[in-house]
Order: structure tokens, then C-alpha cells, then sequence
């Protein structure tokens, strides 16, 4: 067993955990959707997207590729929500909840395709 | 499976059949691409974990500031959302500091905020210590330095020489080809020589890189599979590494002609293995110059200074003694060429040497040169030519100084081993220098500055002595003293529009080419030294040569000649005065409006 695989699943898997636990739930009712659990998702979204610097390979180059797509939507997703607290007046209504939870599912989309290309990778491992 | 499937794998896996040499180069150039792209992937590789440590405090210290309850302005309870608390950690931790915002904390919160100003100064100083340090790394440099240079190698737009081994020899052939305006590529083992290509004032920008030569991959980054690349020279000291050169030339590149420095015979052979790679020996070819020189003073005269390079002086005409008894010190690979060279052309030598590989030799001396009584024995007295060719320049200075003062007359030769002796050398006044270096130099400018001027140089020696000097006389009358520009004309449709048009219905002779677009009466200050007519060479062709299309011309004079040739042969209305002394109108308009006098020009031009 190789320790630095361990902690790459582990970040990449977690990442996707999250993202989809933010997602889940009515797209357009604040309740169920909860700040913490973006600001987790993008943490750890940050760190698998680290840890996936400096691999050559083609997948590696594909793993660094989702990483990036997924920060760019929590990260917008987050500063929409920022935006619907602090700038504007109405608070988070619908619409603002709906855009946030929208953009955390585009995420979602990449950090599935990053935990594919993971098992994907697994699989061809064991095979060869 | 149908039929036309079949037929394209068949082509597919014939079409790769003979694609198979072009393969091994891209490969080789492959691995070093991705050699040269390391550097970019060990910054992002070296810095992960400095950056997950800063994502994991920031993480931390933000997640801590909205969690702990703090009070608003009016003593309420109130909590940080993420947007204020990210914003107070991030210019918290850039060490910025613009205070308590939104409202004043609560102790909790300073206390939270205490800890976490550590723990992110801790996480930046780490981070940006991770990075200089890796800027500072050697390999990182190493590997940037690579990357630099891959990138100008291949932006070489036209063609270049790719010089592998940049010593004296190498410096020397770089400011040769620079003076012609030819790009060259540099490779060295020493970091300290391609330092030193920064500081040497060449017109244009060299790359070079400190690599090891005998890398295939290396030679391959430094453009050995560039499609501009038009010769490839080993110029290294050590002779295993120029073979290496000389062998992964010849199989990855078999089309680009490779020039070698070698000095020993084995090693000579075992490169004739690879291709036909042009091999340079100085001291063989010393010895050839002096037998030159023995021969045919003139002509070894005219051979220098046409190697030599342009902008250099006609040098001065040794006169060796042709009858007599030479002594030659040091029998070593100098002095046994020199040896052979001499006694073939029926000289008597007597050599000394502490310590011959085969002291049966006859006329052989054993004992140091640099001792009076083995220097008696050689009987200065008697002889007519000494030649110092020890590898130690203090030995060899000492050898001619002993020399001269027993016998004034005789002809002094010394071998120069060291740049930084020269001026030792040149003042002892010798009749004859050899200094390996620059006849490697010297040699190699020859060989690929134009294979005419090579091709000179080969067939000029046997027309005698008589001829050469008549070549020299003529040369300095028209040129000057000073050798001004080389360069070569091909009478093509490309290159000589206006000229190839006449030669299919006159004849044109040299003399009336090479004359004053200005002023016909006068001469051009130029000299045509070779004509090259399919495989037939004409050397120093006189003014009666009659040209025909498809010669190429190889051609020695002042660079304002060489413009005013190029006028010649590309505006007709200029090439029709200068063959015929008729001004004819070169615009359109003009023709049309005269339309009797181009017809009557060519006529005559035809008739004569």
C-alpha cells in the first residue's frame, strides 16, 4: 500500500463527497444547503487540486484538468454566495440559492469525472 | 474485412517502414523536449506541500473565526460570516493589519486571532522560503537553462552550424563564421566557457549550453535534428567525446556533413566508419603546409591567407631552406609527422627526444633538447632549419632561444600550445608558428564557409608556385592588402535574372562582368577566384573566361563590389552597360517610347 496514494484518494474522493453534499437537496431553498459545507468543499478541493501538481502523465494532466474546472465553480459559487449576504439587500432568495447550488453542481460533474479517471486509473494499474 | 481497410494498414505499416530513420531523431528529440519541460513540472511537484500547509491554516484559521461568537457594536451576539472572516485572515496573514473589522473582537476571538497570526506567518514564510530555494537550486537552473535554450535553438530560422566543443579552437571558428554573418549553436562540458560566450562580442545571438556532447539527446536539443542544421563540427579535447559526436551524427542526421578534430590515426579510422566525416589533424596538416611552404612559397602564402578569414593581412612569405639538415625536438605526434613530411621531400633530420617510442629510428638523438651537451651533439652548427615541437610552451620557448644563439642563421619553427603565450611567441620573431588551434580553426572556416573556397584550396597547390603569385599580385592590386569578403555567385534565374537572360544569346566574359556600374572604364575591386561548371572547376579564371548559365562563381573583393556585382546581375539596364557600354532606359514607359534601341543592343551584343 502506498501512502501517497492513500492520501490522493482520500482528497479526491472527500472532495467529491462534499461538493455532493452541498449540492443535494431543493436548488432553490437556503435551508437545506449549508455555508460551512461549500467552504469545506473548497478547501478540499484546493488541496486534491495541489496534490495533483507536477504529474506528467497524460491522465494526471486530465486529473489536474477536472481539479481546476471544480475550483473555478466552487470558487464562483462561493463569492455568488458572498455576494447574495454582504452586497445584496434582498439576502439569499431563491434565485441567488438556485445560481450557488447550480454552480456547485457543475463542480460536482468535474470531481465525478476526477473520481472516474481515479478508478479508472486503479483498475488499469491492477491489469497491468 | 473489406478490402480497402486492409490496404490502408498495409500502406500505414509500409509508410512507417520508411519512416524508420527520421523515427530514431524524433525520439531522441522527444525525450529532451520533455526533459527540457521538467523544470515547470519540479516547481509544481517541489511546492506542494508548502501550499496544501498554507490552504490547511488558512482553512483553519478562517473556519475558527466564524465559529467563535463575537458581539456587535451594540454588545449583541453576533457571529463572522466566511466573507469577513477570510478577509481579516488574509490581511491578518499577509502581516497588512488593518485592524478589528467589522466590529471590535471579543477576547475569544483574539485569542483565536493570536494563534492563527503565528500559524499563517509560519505557512508563508514556509511557502516562499520552498520557492526561492527552489530558484536556487542548481538542477532548477540547470533544467531553466535548457529550456532557454531549447526554445532559441528552435527559433533558428536559417541555417547554422552546430560547434560541439567551444575551446580556443572553437572560439576562433565562431568568429570566423560570425564575421561571414552564419549562425552557429555552442555546446560545452564547461559551464565557465558558455559563460564566456555571453561576455565575446559576436553580431549575432549565440546559443550555447553546458552539457555533456556525447549525450545524443543533448546534440539532438542543440539542433542535431533541426531541419536548418547544415553542419555539425567536434571540436572537443578529448577525442572519445568527438567521436561520439561524429557517430550520432552520422546515424541520426546522415545527410549533414561532420568535421572532426583528431589527432590520432585509431581514432581517425574508427570515425571513417561512421558516413564520411571530414577529419582535421593539426599536425598533420603542419606538416603538409610546411612541405607546402618547402615547396611553393607563394602558394602556401595565398593558402593562409585565404583561410585566415576575412579582414586579415596577407602574411608575410617564409622562406625555408630547401637543401640541408633540419632538427626537429619532440617526437611525439608533432614531430613525427614532421618528421616523415620533411624526409619525404628529401631532407635530412635529426630529431631529439628524452624518450622515443621507438628509439631505433635512425637520426634519432636521445636525451633533453633543453640540455647543452645533447644540443652540441645535434650540431646546430651544421643545420639549416629547427623546429621546436615539445607540448610544453616554456620548453619550447627555451629550445628556439638555445637555437638561435647557436646558430643565427637557421630557420626557427615552434609549436604554441597556449592562447596566453602568443605574445611570447610572436616576440621571438619565429619563421614558423604552428598553433593546433588555430590551424583546426583555420581549416574548418575553409572547409564550410563555401565548399568553393574548400575546393580552392585542394586544387590550388598544384599549379606551382609562379601562378600563385601571379593570383597574390593580383589580388593585393585590386583588393588591397587586407583580404575584404569572400562569397559566391550562382549564375542561376534566381540569382542572376539579368545576366542569364544575355548568356543564352552572347557571349559574356568575365572582364566585361566585373566592372564599375558607375563607370565602365573602371576595373570592380574584384577577382574571381574559382568557376565551378557542372563537377569542371576553372581556378583564377583571366578576363577572356567566357561565362555560360549554371556556373557558379566564387569570388574575392571589396564589399562594395560584391553590391555592385548584385546590381549587375539583377538589373538588366545595368548588366547591358557594363557588358556593352550602351546606357538603355531601364523603366517601361521609357522602353515603349524607345522601342528601337534594347533590340539593337542585343544584336550587337550578339554579333561580337
Amino acid at each position: 500500500m502506498n501512502l501517497e496514494k492513500v492520501v490522493f484518494g482520500f482528497f479526491v474522493v472527500l472532495a467529491a463527497t462534499l461538493n455532493f453534499g452541498f449540492f443535494i437537496g431543493d436548488i432553490s431553498d437556503p435551508e437545506l444547503h449549508n455555508p460551512y459545507e461549500l467552504f469545506a468543499a473548497v478547501v478540499v478541493n484546493l488541496i486534491a487540486t495541489v496534490l495533483k501538481f507536477g504529474d506528467r502523465t497524460q491522465i494526471g494532466a486530465v486529473h489536474l484538468a477536472t481539479s481546476l474546472v471544480a475550483d473555478l465553480q466552487l470558487i464562483g459559487a462561493a463569492l455568488l454566495f458572498g455576494y447574495a449576504t454582504y452586497v445584496s439587500t434582498a439576502g439569499m432568495t431563491a434565485s441567488w440559492t438556485a445560481s450557488v447550488v447550480s454552480l456547485s453542481g457543475g463542480a460536482l460533474l468535474a470531481n465525478i469525472i476526477s473520481v472516474v479517471l481515479l478508478v479508472v486509473e486503479t483498475v488499469s494499474f491492477h491489469r497491468g | 474485412m473489406s478490402n480497402p481497410l486492409l490496404a490502408f494498414l498495409v500502406d500505414l505499416l509500409r509508410r512507417d517502414e520508411e519512416r524508420r530513420p527520421h523515427r530514431a531523431t524524433v525520439r531522441v528529440a522527444a525525450a529532451s523536449a520533455a526533459r527540457a519541460s521538467a523544470s515547470i513540472f519540479l516547481v509544481l511537484r517541489r511546492m506542494r506541500a508548502p501550499l496544501i500547509v498554507l490552504i490547511v491554516i488558512f482553512a483553519v484559521s478562517v473556519l475558527g473565526l466564524t465559529l467563535i461568537p463575537g458581539e456587535d457594536a451594540q454588545g449583541r451576539p453576533w457571529r463572522m460570516g466566511f466573507f469577513d472572516a477570510f478577509y481579516v485572515m488574509s490581511y491578518t496573514a499577509s502581516t497588512i493589519g488593518f485592524g478589528e473589522i467589522p466590529y471590535p473582537f471579543t477576547y475569544n476571538q483574539r485569542m483565536w486571532v493570536t494563534i492563527s497570526i503565528y500559524l499563517t506567518v509560519i505557512g508563508w514564510a514556509y511557502a516562499i522560503g520552498s520557492l526561492l530555494a527552489l530558484l536556487q537550486d542548481r538542477a532548477f537552473r540547470q533544467a531553466l537553462a535548457l529550456q532557454h535554450f531549447t526554445r532559441k535553438v528552435a527559433r533558428l530560422g536559417g541555417p547554422f552550424v552546430l560547434i560541439a566543443g567551444y575551446g580556443r579552437t572553437g572560439e576562433l571558428l565562431g568568429h570566423s563564421l560570425d564575421r561571414l554573418g552564419r549562425r552557429f549553436v555552442v555546446l560545452d562540458d564547461s559551464a565557465e566557457r558558455i559563460d564566456g560566450l555571453e561576455l565575446d562580442s559576436y553580431f549575432a545571438d549565440v546559443p550555447g549550453l553546458a552539457a555533456d556532447v556525447r549525450d545524443p539527446g543533448t546534440l539532438a536539443v542543440a539542433g542535431l535534428d533541426h531541419p536548418s542544421c547544415e553542419a555539425v563540427v567536434a571540436l572537443t579535447d578529448d577525442e572519445e567525446a568527438n567521436l561520439a559526436v561524429v557517430m550520432a551524427a552520422a546515424l541520426l542526421r546522415p545527410d549533414v556533413p561532420v568535421v572532426a578534430r583528431v589527432t590520432s590515426r585509431s581514432l581517425a579510422q574508427r570515425m571513417q566508419e561512421f558516413g564520411n566525416p571530414s577529419l582535421v589533424n593539426p599536425f598533420d596538416r603542419f606538416g603538409d603546409h610546411l612541405r607546402l611552404a618547402l615547396k611553393a612559397p607563394a602558394s602556401y602564402q595565398l593558402l593562409t591567407w585565404l583561410e585566415s578569414g576575412p579582414g586579415e593581412p596577407l602574411p608575410p612569405r617564409g622562406d625555408p631552406p630547401r637543401s640541408g639538415r633540419w632538427v626537429v625536438c619532440g617526437y611525439g605526434r608533432l614531430g613525427q609527422e614532421l618528421t616523415a613530411d620533411l624526409r619525404a621531400e628529401g631532407l635530412e633530420v635529426t630529431v631529439i627526444d628524452p624518450d622515443p617510442d621507438d628509439p631505433d629510428d635512425e637520426g634519432l638523438l636521445v636525451g633533453d633538447g633543453s640540455d647543452p651537451w645533447v644540443m652540441a651533439q645535434a650540431d646546430l652548427d651544421r643545420a639549416v632549419g629547427f623546429v621546436a615541437g615539445t607540448d610544453n610552451d616554456t620548453t619550447n620557448l627555451s629550445l628556439v632561444a638555445a637555437a638561435r644563439r647557436a646558430n643565427p642563421r637557421l630557420f626557427l619553427g615552434a609549436r604554441q600550445n597556449r592562447a596566453a603565450s602568443a605574445p611570447l611567441f610572436a616576440a621571438m620573431d619565429l619563421d614558423a608558428l604552428l598553433v593546433p588551434s588555430e590551424v583546426i580553426a583555420h581549416e574548418i572556416y575553409a572547409q564550410l564557409s563555401t565548399p568553393l573556397l574548400w575546393r580552392f584550396l585542394r586544387e590550388m597547390p598544384e599549379r606551382g608556385d609562379a601562378w600563385a603569385q601571379e593570383l597574390i599580385d593580383r589580388l593585393g592590386g585590386l583588393c588591397g592588402e587586407k583580404l575584404q569578403s569572400l562569397w559566391k555567385v550562382r549564375l542561376t534565374r534566381d540569382e542572376a535574372p539579368a545576366l542569364v537572360s544575355c548568356l543564352g544569346e552572347g557571349r559574356v566574359r568575365i572582364g566585361d562582368l566585373l566592372r564599375n556600374p558607375e563607370n565602365r572604364d573602371e576595373p570592380l575591386h574584384a577577382v574571381v577566384l574559382l568557376v565551378l561548371r557542372g563537377s569542371d572547376t576553372t581556378l583564377a579564371p583571366d578576363d577572356d573566361f567566357e561565362l555560360a548559365a549554371g556556373d557558379e562563381l566564387l569570388i574575392a573583393g571589396w564589399p562594395a563590389a560584391r553590391r555592385a556585382l548584385g546590381t549587375i546581375l539583377f538589373v538588366d539596364a545595368v548588366r547591358e552597360y557594363v557588358t556593352s557600354g550602351r546606357r538603355t532606359p531601364s523603366s517601361w514607359i521609357w522602353r515603349k517610347l524607345t522601342p528601337d534601341r534594347p533590340a539593337a543592343a542585343v544584336d550587337g551584343a550578339g554579333r561580337r
